[in-house]
């Protein structure tokens, strides 16, 4: 651990940064311990990534209904992993929670990782992730109920929009 | 005056008492939330003095991050 100005924070050369999510009347809300900001996890050397995440979920909040890291980038001086965690709302309890914004993508060039990346870039990835997973794995569309297959229409492309 | 002080976490939980309370509740926020083992020293390393009457009882002050009671 490292002292900061603002106090304790994460360290080590991977680390997970957990969007916990769930819906809202029909509304994708980001929500944790930490309220709508990143919830940042250490990764052991000797830990697998999903399995610290989930087992940290699972005790700090409850049972996840999908667990998925949906991208990487280099910062913080370590790995950074993001996962989207898909929560029941009968979790949130008393956890701040704020409404998902839409926002552009940051996108990289043809050979090198975009020199930028807000956490509503990795959010807005995430959650686009997410609705092609429900469209492509069966696993995760058979976990997420239909609600979540419309609250992620909108973060469909167009040519897989066709498709559903 | 008693010896209270105070460890911040940059998730924004903040704790404030005695010096062993601070640590037991700072380890396990670490442990709990953060996946995070700190040594005493570490924690003492990042803790603050805090200027307090409180007396013993009132001990610690979690500002409370992580987990969820079911909503009414």
């Amino acid at each position: 651990m490292t002292r900061l100005a603002d106090g304790i924070d994460v360290e080590g050369p991977v680390q997970a940064e957990v969007f916990v999510v769930w819906l809202h009347d029909e509304r994708v809300e980001l929500t944790g311990p930490c309220g709508s900001a990143p919830w940042m996890l250490e990764i052991g050397e000797a830990e697998h990534p999903v399995e610290v995440v989930t087992r940290i979920v699972r005790a700090a909040i409850g049972e996840p209904i999908v667990v998925h890291s949906t991208s990487w980038r280099r910062d913080r001086g370590a790995v950074i992993l993001s996962f989207v965690v898909v929560i029941d709302p009968g979790l949130v309890g008393s956890m701040e929670s704020e409404p998902v914004a839409r926002t552009d993508l940051a996108r990289s060039e043809a050979t090198a990782a975009p020199r930028e990346i807000a956490h509503t870039q990795v959010v807005e990835h995430g959650l686009r992730h997410l609705a092609w997973l429900v469209h492509d794995d069966p696993v995760v569309a058979a976990e997420l109920s239909p609600a979540w297959a419309a609250a992620l229409a909108d973060y469909v492309p167009e040519p897989f929009r066709a498709l559903g | 005056m008693n010896d209270a002080i105070t460890v911040r976490c940059v998730c924004g939980w903040e704790t404030t008492g005695p010096t062993e309370d601070v640590i037991a509740a700072t380890r396990d926020h670490g442990e709990r939330i953060h996946n995070m083992a700190a040594t005493r020293e570490q924690i003492m390393a990042m803790a603050v003095a805090t200027p307090t009457m409180a007396p013993p009882s009132e001990a610690v002050i979690d500002t409370g991050t992580g987990g969820g009671a079911p909503r009414p």
